[in-house]
């Protein structure tokens, strides 16, 4: 399903990553752990085709993305999905309108539908026409989840989703998404430094370690 | 309320109001008898007036905000080559003042210029008028004012999340639908606020729109005083003029307000590579504005400059720059030292709305042109002379007019926004902390002001200065109403020669003055750097 090859990343002349590689499966919720500054969200971000590498290559659902650490397909073609570390949701938007974004060339009644079984998952109904600013960081991070989902994306990343959240929180949010990824069968990669929240959420875990990722048995 | 509370209430108002004392005439000049004059200026030449203004707001505004946010969403948000040098390229033409752009303009690509000169002759085309229709001067207008959109756009993209950007990109959307979705929905109040600056800098100019022969309400406002003597007359289409500032200052207020979605993080990554032809092509639209906004005329202006000045400069440039000096030294120091004054921090001060309303009312005059605050002085003083005379005393006016006190206030009182602004905001960083604990060491006000608020705030009060001085070197219609006898500024031999047609022997003065610029620069760069640089 996505299969990572020889990825190698530098940061201001220093390696950070080393020949990083990694085969995932229809389904599979994978946890990427590491210090900061390991490399860990540059992998991420590689994948998604936001930043070049010094070398590696992509392959999602049999099509090349990346290859030689540059991309073939653009971000906007990939169907990849990222929740973003401070979810970037788009604070002139609706919580309706920024989990229609990616689905905007549906029709309008397609949308909604598609919109209101989101937010039925992430057990968000009745808040479509509030704004970012008016939600909880709790209830920010579903939003980000539904609209990374909405448009039926082949692979999902998540990038330190929980880190701004206090504990008591992260944990009922952390199953809740869980099972959100599990209901929409989506691979996923969640990038963190934590690894209590990777073995809650992750069915296999990897760690970043002398550049290279060592796969953990669960 | 205690009685030092309450004195210094009374003293800053005071200040206050005389600063805002213009604009105050100039509003009630609607209580005014009605003069003769009134009546062929309302019928005749009103209507024409409103729709000249209308179309040239209309055009410049379309224009700076096209040009000002598409340059600045470019270097921010696209590495394209040359990027770096242009980025900062493009605020040069904010040196140059916009009556010297249309002087250069008009001598290039005029019927006689050798622009057109060179399009008869080789290509055989026919000539054109350039003051005809208003195209060339909203063009000019949109050279001169754009780097006011392309500057707060620019501040406004670059602290834009960039992931906000990328989870765009992720969802699919292409960098044109990006750009009108999310990029530009979230810049609007900034463009908004940059097309504000233009309009009022638009409404408020006299240089270009007289060197076009094209009338607007400040030609108007001149040739009622000017041409027919009738302070009422000017007054009352100065009023209107205050009426139309008002409601661009309540817009760009309500605009900066709504600008809340910004993260207070600058970030430089670029995230559209254009390589290959698009680049060049973007380098190639960016590096024209250039060329045309600033190069273009700075070139022409050092070879017309060499060309006449041995028949333009003579001693008389000596009282020129003489006059320059005193008159933006003098009004550059008062400006700053009431700015102070109002901007110092106080309890009395943050507790009174009344206090708070005027002085915001003493910093609107940025907004109104240069000739309403002359008109309002003008008649401010007559009045208070028919006054005298009245109760049997003297009329004042021969004391007034034929002084540089009128000039001096008038550029006090235009120019008070940007020093107050600048000071007000160096004051910010006075923490209530700060001033408490002084006060339990035993400080008197006195020793406040003088040890911990003036220290403090005197970067401010010295970029504050600069920025006065700058604009009163520039200043053109506040000057040429009010000047008396023998104080011609560089400014106005700028524009009575360009005004006459010579062109070339106006850009001596035009270079004078931007060199002028370029030492208040740097004398503020050194004392900067010398004395703040801890700050």
């Amino acid at each position: 399903m996505l299969a990572v090859r020889d990825l190698s990343i530098t940061y201001q002349n220093n390696k950070v990553l080393d020949g990083f590689s990694l085969n995932l499966e229809q389904g599979d919720i994978f946890a990427l752990l590491g210090e900061s500054g390991s490399g860990k969200s540059s992998a991420l971000r590689f994948i998604a085709g936001l930043d070049n590498a010094k070398g590696g290559r992509v392959e999602l659902g049999g099509r090349e993305l990346s290859i030689d650490g540059g991309h073939k397909i653009m971000p906007e073609l990939r169907e990849i999905g990222m929740v973003f570390q401070d979810y970037a949701l788009f604070p002139h938007m609706t919580v309706e309108k920024n989990i229609a974004f990616g689905i905007s060339h549906l029709r309008k009644k397609t949308q909604k539908l598609h919109v209101n079984a989101l937010l039925e998952m992430v057990d968000l109904s009745g808040i479509e026409k509030k704004y970012p600013h008016q939600l909880s960081g709790g209830e920010q991070q579903r939003v980000a989840l539904a609209r990374a989902l909405a448009p039926s994306p082949k692979l999902l990343l998540l990038d330190e989703p929980f880190s701004n959240l206090d504990k008591n929180h992260r944990d009922k949010l952390i199953f809740q998404v869980r099972d959100i990824l599990k209901q929409s069968s989506v691979t996923s990669i969640l990038v963190t430094h934590d690894r209590d929240e990777a073995n809650m959420l992750a069915d296999k875990v990897g760690t970043i370690e002398n550049k290279h990722l060592i796969e953990e048995k669960k | 309320m205690d009685k030092k509370c309450l004195k210094t209430k009374i003293w800053t108002s005071i200040l206050a109001l005389l600063v805002a004392m213009p604009i105050f005439v100039v509003g009630f000049a609607w209580f005014l008898p009605e003069h003769e004059l009134w009546q062929h200026f309302s019928t005749t030449l009103l209507p024409d007036l409103i729709s000249a203004t209308a179309i040239l707001l209309i055009g410049v505004g379309a224009g700076t905000v096209l040009l000002g946010t598409v340059l600045a969403y470019w270097v921010v948000m696209v590495e394209f080559p040359g990027r770096k040098w242009l980025e900062w390229a493009l605020f040069l033409p904010f040196s140059v003042p916009a009556y010297v752009l249309a002087f250069v303009y008009l001598g290039v690509f005029d019927y006689s210029g050798y622009a057109q000169i060179w399009m008869r002759e080789f290509l055989g085309l026919p000539g054109f008028d350039i003051r005809a229709g208003s195209w060339a001067i909203i063009l000019t207008f949109v050279f001169a004012f754009y780097p006011y959109v392309y500057m707060m756009a620019r501040a406004s993209f670059k602290r834009q999340k960039v992931s906000m950007i990328e989870a765009g990109k992720l969802l699919g959307a292409r960098p044109i639908y990006l750009f009108f979705k999310i990029s530009l929905p979230l810049s609007r109040p900034a463009v908004v606020a940059g097309l504000l600056v233009t309009l009022m800098e638009t409404l408020a100019d006299f240089g270009v729109v007289s060197l076009f022969n094209y009338d607007t309400f400040t030609t108007a406002i001149y040739s009622a005083w000017g041409d027919f003597r009738a302070v009422e007359v000017a007054a009352q289409l100065a009023s209107l003029l205050v009426l139309v500032a008002f409601f661009l200052i309540y817009f760009e207020r309500k605009a900066r307000g709504e600008a809340k979605y910004y993260s207070t993080e600058v970030s430089n990554k670029k995230l559209y590579y254009a390589n290959g032809l698009s680049g060049w092509l973007i380098s190639l639209f960016v590096v024209s504005i250039f060329l045309l906004a600033f190069m273009m005329p700075m070139l022409q202006l050092l070879i017309w400059g060499w060309e006449s000045i041995e028949q333009e400069w003579s001693v008389k440039y000596i009282d020129f720059i003489y006059s320059t000096t005193i008159l933006t030294v003098v009004s550059a120091i008062i400006t700053v030292v009431i700015a102070t004054i109002l901007a110092l921090p106080g309890q009395c001060k943050t507790d009174s709305v009344w206090l708070t309303g005027i002085i915001r009312l003493a910093t609107l005059g940025y907004a109104l042109p240069g000739s309403v605050m002359a008109v309002g002085l003008l008649y401010g003083i007559s009045q208070i002379s028919v006054i005298s005379v009245y109760f049997g005393g003297e009329s004042i006016n021969h004391i007034i007019f034929g002084s540089i006190f009128l000039l001096l206030f008038a550029y006090v009182s235009r120019f008070m926004a940007i020093g107050y602004n600048s000071i007000e905001a160096a004051s910010k960083q006075i923490k209530p902390s700060l001033i408490q604990s002084a006060r339990l060491l035993g400080a008197s006000r006195l020793k406040l002001i003088w040890q911990i608020y003036i220290p403090i705030m005197a970067p401010g009060i010295l970029a504050g200065a600069l920025l006065v001085a700058v604009d009163v070197m520039k200043e053109l219609p506040a000057t040429y109403l009010l000047r008396p006898f023998g104080w011609d500024t560089l400014a106005i031999q700028v524009y009575e020669l360009s005004a006459e047609g010579l062109f070339e022997r106006a850009a001596v003065p035009a270079l004078v003055m931007l060199l002028f610029a370029a030492i208040l620069m740097g004398i503020f760069q050194y004392l900067d750097k010398k004395f703040f640089k801890t700050f």
